[in-house]
């Protein structure tokens, strides 16, 4: 089922707030892809822009932001036999947010996964009520059909005594049973693709190893390519094949991921990499840590936003905006030190 | 005291905190939430105690008793006082427990909610100066612009407000404030959960150094172990208000003795490609501490478990020394850690 190909490819996404403060470039020149079947890694920390890259793709987006440049190319395949043919390709940057369109897209053949649960969920209706409310809006069937599939697919997500817990409110389950309820509703369709924004940055340790686990399952037996945005660089590495790093806006890198960590490019992934503390390393070495700190957005450096923080700055790149450049196949960094070979070495 | 103890600063003996769940009209106590039964843990001098567990296990509820922040329902909390030396602080009337506790301080996890939006950084800063030592004018501005110094904040920040400042400022001005004082002993409570990855690294430094060059004792209470091996000499391990593990970090992440530290520790997260996906998930939820199941309260998700685990509450014992374990089998079993 798991083949080579494009699902959804994002081409020079810009989506910019113009707020009373200022500007604010949330996405700044987005490029990647996801593959059909397969899970992409979005990491950043906060601001980066990794969330509204999401919403930017659902047509989510918050006013009064907006996408000003930019292709999202949904490929649609319909299913013949074993074998995947493609329908056709629409470019969800061209839809209307509240147009009709979209709106078979959102929730059925792209869904979405939040990091809060608790306040995702509505407080005043039950988990069954929420998903048989997917599955009715999005297919023709009658309510106790609905109420079967919800039942189905919450046994699926591993919930707990599902037939008691399908007429539960949110309040009354705890935070790991919430996020199953969270994955049920979004998976109630059968996505073709599933963008799950931090889905266990609110859970515990042993909590967030059973809900990975689970997202893992799911897509084996379901075949969903997954978007999985974090700021856990530990996460990316257990869930994803391919992962791009964000920094304010930007997408500075983009590889598979044993090349991301063991032969990273880009100054920012090589110095946060070096920063995070590591559960197998030596007690007491000192940390190495990235200087200053994650400007304000709406006064950002000029040419390269990370320059001040970085390490290699040359005096080009406070006024150059950095290429986009492949160092290796299928490896993109976006810094200058690779502006004039494609086949540069590491930094270390 | 003891004689042996003349290392330890602070040791903590059978503390407990009941909280009373309040039913009806009348407000009738009809059970109590245990969220800390029965903890005993010691910390050296210098050095830095991990303490780890899940929400709800009761570490924060732990660290605040220490403090008598919230009053513990029992125990004792012995701390050797560098003026009067060893002190049951459970004992002590309100006016001894002030001059105590300027030995003890605490570092807050949010560094949004715990700095008052409208005091400037001198009296935020200044404020245990003022209150401790009636020490007021330019003697107080050259001490917190020491202060400030030392956290790696320009002094000329003295009279702005918390709102100026990001994250990892933030929380160099909380330090700041624990360690006007001068303490011995100082409480962090989360204190890099709220911040970014980047940042984290330089609010862990700072403490290291802080440690080191003060002579700083801290117990250092979190959830990431990662962040706790990298910057505690040993760990303490908590599960529904008990403690089931204690010991060297180094011990202790390589060679977990206990079956809940071990499902602990391979649960996290590797920022590793190549790393071993070999790991414990637990099943089912982390057990109610108004109502724990009998026995070991870990015993309906432990996969060791065996009838003895469900019918005998296991006591914490040392297997080895400096290594204690509250598990029935922790002899027997051979269990994974990360190397």
């Amino acid at each position: 089922m798991v083949g080579n190909k494009t699902l959804l490819e994002v081409k020079g996404l810009k989506t910019y707030f113009p707020l009373d403060e200022g500007l604010v470039r949330a996405v700044d020149g987005a490029d990647f892809e996801i593959q059909q079947g397969r899970t992409l890694g979005v990491v950043g920390e906060s601001g980066c822009g990794k969330s509204v890259t999401a919403q930017s793709i659902l047509r989510i987006v918050p006013p009064p932001g907006d996408i000003l440049e930019g292709e999202l190319l949904f490929h649609r395949y319909s299913k013949e036999g074993d074998a995947f043919s493609m329908a056709d390709v629409i470019d969800l940057a061209k839809l209307d947010p509240r147009g009709r369109e979209i709106r078979t897209i959102r929730g059925n053949e792209i869904a979405m996964v939040f990091q809060e649960p608790m306040t995702s969920l509505s407080p005043v209706h039950t988990m069954g009520n929420q998903i048989t409310e997917a599955i009715l809006l999005h297919q023709e069937t009658s309510k106790a059909e609905a109420r079967e599939k919800a039942l189905d697919i919450l046994h699926r997500v591993g919930m707990p005594k599902p037939s008691q817990t399908i007429d539960s409110y949110p309040f009354e389950l705890s935070g790991g049973m919430r996020q199953r309820g969270m994955i049920a509703m979004a998976l109630s369709c059968h996505p073709s693709l599933l963008i799950a924004d931090e889905p266990t940055t609110a859970l515990d340790v042993t909590t967030e190893a059973q809900i990975l686990d689970l997202m893992r399952q799911l897509q084996e037996d379901l075949g969903m390519a997954i978007m999985f945005i974090t700021h856990d660089l530990g996460v990316i590495a257990e869930m994803a094949e391919t992962a791009v790093v964000m920094y304010l806006g930007k997408v500075v890198e983009r590889a598979d991921v044993d090349t991301l960590y063991y032969d990273a490019r880009h100054p920012y992934t090589q110095a946060l990499l070096r920063s995070i503390p590591r559960i197998t390393e030596d007690r007491r070495k000192w940390l190495e840590a990235i200087r200053g700190m994650v400007p304000d957005p709406y006064n950002l450096p000029s040419g390269c936003p990370f320059h001040p923080r970085c390490r290699s700055a040359q005096g080009e790149c406070r006024e150059v905006e950095p290429p986009w450049v492949e160092v290796e196949p299928d490896h993109w960094a976006r810094c200058i030190l690779y502006a004039d070979s494609t086949t540069a070495t590491a930094q270390g | 005291m003891p004689e042996q103890k003349n290392q330890r600063l602070l040791e903590v003996n059978d503390l407990k905190k009941y909280f009373p769940i309040k039913r009806g009209l009348l407000k009738r106590t009809v059970g109590h939430v245990k969220a800390v039964d029965g903890v005993s843990l010691y910390v050296n001098e210098g050095e830095t105690l991990g303490l780890v567990g899940e929400s709800g296990c009761g570490k924060t509820t732990s660290g605040r008793c220490i403090l008598r922040a919230i009053e513990p329902t029992d125990g004792e909390i012995l701390f050797n006082d560098p003026d009067t030396g060893w002190v049951n602080l459970r004992e002590l009337e309100q006016e001894d427990l002030i001059r105590v506790r300027q030995h003890m301080q605490i570092i807050f996890q949010d560094p949004y909610s715990s700095l008052n939006p409208r005091m400037t950084l001198l009296q935020l800063v200044g404020e245990p100066l003022v209150i401790n030592h009636g020490i007021r004018g330019k003697a107080l501005e050259d001490r917190v612009a020491e202060l400030l110094k030392s956290v790696g904040l320009r002094p000329e920040y003295l009279r702005r407000y918390p709102h100026a400042f990001s994250g990892g400022q933030r929380q160099r001005i909380g330090v700041a404030r624990a360690l006007a004082l001068n303490p011995r002993f100082i409480v962090c409570d989360e204190p890099v959960s709220a911040l970014d990855v980047s940042v984290q690294a330089q609010i862990l430094n700072l403490l290291r150094e802080l440690q080191e060059n003060l002579d700083l004792t801290y117990l250092f209470v979190a959830h990431d172990l990662s962040v706790v091996r990298h910057i505690a000499d040993r760990v303490a391990v908590m599960y529904v208000g008990k403690l089931v593990e204690m010991g060297e970090t180094d011990e202790i992440y390589p060679g977990p003795r206990h079956p809940y530290t071990e499902a602990l520790m391979t649960a996290v997260p590797r920022p590793d490609p190549r790393a071993s996906k070999d790991r414990i998930v637990l099943e089912g939820e982390v057990a109610d501490p108004a109502n724990p199941p009998s026995g070991c309260y870990f015993h309906p998700r432990c996969r060791y478990a065996e009838p003895i685990c469900a019918a005998e509450p296991p006591v914490l014992r040392e297997i080895t020394e400096g290594h204690f374990v509250s598990c029935h089998r922790a002899e027997e079993l051979s269990l994974i850690g990360v190397a």
